[in-house]
C-alpha cells in the first residue's frame, strides 16, 4: 500500500517530465493543470496527494465526508467513521474513531490507504503525525458553496467515479439554481440565525450558514460584522427586527424549543409578532455535505413559505 | 490597650538613664483601625455610592445601538409618545438588567475575594479558589451534555450549575473541617484539590461531548452577563444583599484574623465561628454569581487589592468599598465588550482584565502596599 500511495509535500520539485504534463494541460485547454497529472490532487492547505490507483481502505474523519463518500456509492470503500456520522444510518455501523481527536495508532491499525478529513476536523499535531507515518491524508475545506460541489467532483475523480461525482455535482447545482431563481425576484425578509441564545451568537459573513441565508433569498441582519460567528448586540437585533428567525436543532440537544419561549419576550420583533420562528436540523445547514441542497430548501421554504407552500422538500438524489 | 511611656515620663519615674528608651512601635494597624472614623467611613461609602449611580447612568447611554438623546429621554420618561419604541424596549429590558446584572456579579465577585483573602491571608485567593467555580462548571457542563439546558423555565442551566458548585461546597467544607476545626491551609488544598478534580472531569466530558454541547460549554465558560431574567436577577441581587449584611457583621473580626488567628482568639474573637460564616458565605455567593454568570476572571482577585491601595485594609470599608467598586468595574467593562465591536460583542472577562490590569500595575508601581492592615 505505502509503496503505490504516498503523500507528496507541497514543495513542487517533483521529478515527472515537465513537457508531458505541460503538453496535457495544453491538450485539455487548462494550463493552470499543467503541472498537475490526473492522478495527483492539491487538497486545501495546498498539500499534493499522488494516487497511483483508486483508494480501498478510506477513512472519513466527518460527517459530511462520510456523507459525500456514501452519496457516490463508495460505502464499501470506508473503513471507520467518527461516532457523529449519523447520516446515512448504514455509516453507524462502520467503525467508529475515537471522539474529537482519534487515536494514530487506531488510525495506522485499520490500514488506511486515504484519510479525508476536513481542516476544522483534524488537530495539526494529527496530521502531522499521519504525515509522518505516510499515511495519505487529503485535507478538505469548503468555503462556499461551490466548494462542497467541487470537493464532491475531486473525491469521486480520487475513487475514478467521476462521472458519478459529475452527475451529483450537476443534480445539486440544478437544485440551488432553481432555488435561486424561485427567490430572485423577491423581496428579501431580514433572518436572525440563532447558533446559540444566551449569549446570543449568530452567523456573519464567512460562515457557510450566512452564504446558505442569502443564496436561499433572505438578508442575515448581522451580514456588517465581520466575524464568521460573532457575539451578537441584543438590542441590535430589536433595532433591525428580523422578520424570521432560525434555530438549529440538533439531534440530542433539546434546547432550542426553550429558546423560543426565551425570544417570544422580545413582543415587538415582527418573527414574534407573526409565530415566525423556525427549526432547521442543524445537520442541514452546518454540514458542507450533498445534503446541504437539503437545507438550502429548507431555508428557502422558511423564509420564502408563500412561494413554496405545499412542498416538501425534494427527496436526495 | 497599649501603653507606650512618653520619653518625658519615663525619664520621670525611671532612674536616671544616658540613652533615652525608644517609645514602643505601636500596631500600626490596630492604630488605624481605631482610628477609622465614622466620617471617614460615611464620606467614602457616599463617594463610591455616587460613583455607582454615575456609572449606571454613564453605562445606559452606551449601546450597540446607538440612541440619540431624545429617545433616551422619552424612554427614560416612559412619555407616552414612546410607548411602542424600540428604545424603550431596548433600554429597559436589555440594557438596564444587563447593568444591573453587571453591578451584582461585579459586587458578588470582589467583596467574595476581600473576605476570601482575609480568611486564608494570602493575596492571590480569589471567589475561585474554593474550588466552587469548577463544581459549578462541572454541573453546567454535564446539565448541557444532558440536555436539561431547557427544564424550569431556562433556568436548567444556572440551577445544574449551582447544584454542582452547591456539592462542591459540601465537598470542600467536608475535606477540610473533617477534623473538627476548620484550618485555613486545608481549606485552601481542598478548594485546590477539589478545583483540579472537577476540571478533569470537565475535561473527561467535553472530550466526549458532540461539538455542538461542547460549543455551549465554551461559550458558557468564558462568562457572560447579557439578558438577564428577572428571577435571576433577583436572585443574585437577594443573595448579595445577604452576603454583605453577614459580611460586614464579621468585619471587625476579619481585621483581626487577617493579623493572625492565635492574635484574633487572644482578643476574644470566635475565629472558628467567624471562619465557618465567611466561608459559607462566601462559597453560596460564589456559586451563585458563576451558576448566572460563568467564569468572569480578575474582578474578584484584583478590586480587592485596588481598594486596599486606595483606602486601606480595614474590612469595615474595605468590603463594602470592593463591592461598589467590583460592581463599577464590571459594569463599565461590560459596556466596553457590547460597544467596542458592535454590532458584534467580546466576552467581558477580557475588557475587566485590559482595563484593571495597567490601573492595577500603576498603582502598585507607585502606592506604598501593605497587604494586611
Amino acid at each position: 500500500m505505502l509503496l503505490t500511495t504516498w503523500a507528496v509535500p507541497a514543495v513542487p520539485n517533483d521529478e515527472m517530465s515537465n513537457m508531458t504534463r505541460r503538453q496535457q494541460g495544453i491538450l485539455t485547454g487548462m494550463p493552470f493543470m499543467a503541472n498537475i497529472t490526473p492522478r495527483t490532487f492539491v487538497d486545501a492547505l495546498g498539500r499534493k496527494l499522488f494516487l497511483a490507483k483508486a483508494p480501498s481502505r478510506v477513512v472519513s474523519m466527518a460527517p459530511n465526508v462520510t456523507e459525500m463518500l456514501f452519496a457516490l456509492g463508495l460505502e464499501e470503500k470506508v473503513v471507520a467513521v467518527t461516532p457523529f456520522c449519523d447520516y446515512p444510518p448504514e455509516a453507524q455501523s462502520k467503525t467508529h474513531l475515537g471522539g474529537t481527536n482519534p487515536s494514530i495508532e487506531q488510525i495506522l491499525a485499520l490500514k488506511p490507504d486515504l484519510v479525508l478529513a476536513p481542516q476544522d476536523f483534524i488537530q495539526p499535531d494529527l496530521l502531522q503525525n499521519l504525515d509522518r507515518v505516510k499515511v495519505p491524508t487529503f485535507v478538505l475545506q469548503a468555503a462556499q458553496l461551490e466548494d462542497v460541489l467541487s470537493q464532491i467532483q475531486t473525491v469521486a475523480r480520487m475513487f475514478d467515479r467521476g462521472k458519478a461525482g459529475d452527475e451529483l455535482a450537476a443534480t445539486i447545482r440544478q437544485r440551488i439554481a432553481a432555488v435561486k431563481a424561485r427567490t430572485q425576484s423577491l423581496a428579501r425578509p431580514r433572518v436572525l440565525y440563532v447558533l446559540n441564545t444566551d449569549p446570543l451568537q449568530t452567523v456573519g459573513p464567512g460562515s457557510f450558514i450566512h452564504q446558505l441565508i442569502e443564496a436561499a433569498g433572505g438578508t442575515n441582519i448581522a451580514a456588517d460584522t465581520s466575524m464568521a460567528y460573532p457575539r451578537f448586540a441584543l438590542e441590535e437585533v430589536l433595532a433591525r427586527d428580523p422578520e424570521l428567525i432560525v434555530f438549529p436543532v440538533g439531534t440530542e440537544e433539546g434546547i432550542p424549543d426553550e429558546d423560543q419561549q426565551q425570544w417570544r419576550r422580545w413582543s415587538s420583533l415582527s418573527a414574534v409578532k407573526h409565530n415566525r420562528l423556525v427549526l432547521v436540523p442543524s445537520v442541514l445547514v452546518d454540514r458542507p455535505g450533498p445534503r446541504i441542497v437539503e437545507g438550502l430548501e429548507l431555508l428557502a421554504k422558511a423564509i420564502h413559505p408563500e412561494v413554496f407552500t405545499g412542498e416538501s422538500p425534494k427527496e436526495k438524489p | 490597650m497599649i501603653v507606650h511611656p512618653s520619653p518625658s515620663q519615663a525619664s520621670m519615674s525611671d532612674p536616671p538613664m544616658t540613652i533615652p528608651p525608644r517609645p514602643l512601635q505601636t500596631y500600626e494597624g490596630v492604630a488605624s483601625w481605631q482610628a477609622l472614623r465614622a466620617r471617614r467611613w460615611y464620606a467614602v461609602m457616599g463617594l463610591m455610592m455616587l460613583l455607582t449611580c454615575g456609572a449606571v447612568v454613564f453605562c445606559l447611554q452606551f449601546g450597540a445601538h446607538a440612541l440619540t438623546m431624545a429617545q433616551l429621554w422619552s424612554a427614560l420618561t416612559f412619555s407616552e409618545a414612546g410607548r411602542e419604541d424600540v428604545a424603550r424596549v431596548i433600554l429597559w429590558e436589555i440594557r438596564f438588567p444587563r447593568i444591573l446584572m453587571g453591578l451584582f456579579v461585579g459586587a458578588s465577585l470582589a467583596i467574595t475575594g476581600a473576605a476570601l483573602q482575609a480568611l486564608v491571608r494570602n493575596p492571590l485567593a480569589d471567589p475561585y479558589v474554593l474550588g466552587i467555580s469548577s463544581g459549578a462548571a462541572l454541573g453546567a457542563t454535564i446539565g448541557l451534555a444532558l440536555g436539561l439546558g431547557s427544564i424550569v423555565g431556562g433556568l436548567g442551566l444556572p440551577l445544574c450549575a449551582f447544584i454542582g458548585g452547591a456539592l462542591s461546597i459540601v465537598l470542600v467544607y467536608g475535606i477540610a473541617a473533617s477534623q473538627g476545626r476548620l484550618p485555613m491551609h486545608q481549606l485552601l488544598l481542598a478548594g485546590v484539590i477539589v478545583n483540579a478534580v472537577c476540571s478533569a472531569l470537565m475535561m473527561f466530558a467535553t472530550s466526549i461531548l458532540n461539538p455542538a454541547s461542547l460549543y455551549r460549554v465554551v461559550l458558557w465558560l468564558m462568562g457572560t452577563l447579557s439578558a438577564p431574567s428577572i428571577l435571576s436577577l433577583i436572585g443574585i441581587g437577594s443573595c448579595l444583599l445577604i452576603a454583605i449584611l453577614l459580611l460586614l457583621r464579621e468585619s471587625q473580626a476579619l481585621n483581626l484574623l487577617a493579623v493572625g488567628e492565635d492574635a484574633a482568639r487572644s482578643l476574644g474573637v470566635d475565629s472558628d465561628r467567624v471562619q465557618r460564616t465567611v466561608f459559607l458565605v462566601s462559597a453560596v455567593l460564589t456559586g451563585a454569581v458563576v451558576s448566572v454568570s460563568g467564569m468572569i476572571g480578575f474582578v474578584g482577585m484584583v478590586v480587592p487589592h485596588l481598594v486596599r491601595i486606595l483606602c486601606g485594609a480595614d474590612h469595615r470599608l474595605l468590603l463594602p468599598v470592593s463591592a461598589l467598586g467590583g460592581g463599577i468595574l464590571l459594569m463599565v467593562a461590560d459596556t466596553v465588550a457590547r460597544t467596542v465591536v458592535a454590532p458584534a460583542e467580546i466576552p467581558v472577562g477580557v475588557i475587566t482584565s485590559l482595563i484593571g490590569g495597567p490601573f492595577f500595575i500603576y498603582l502598585l508601581m507607585t502606592r506604598k502596599y501593605r497587604f494586611f492592615a
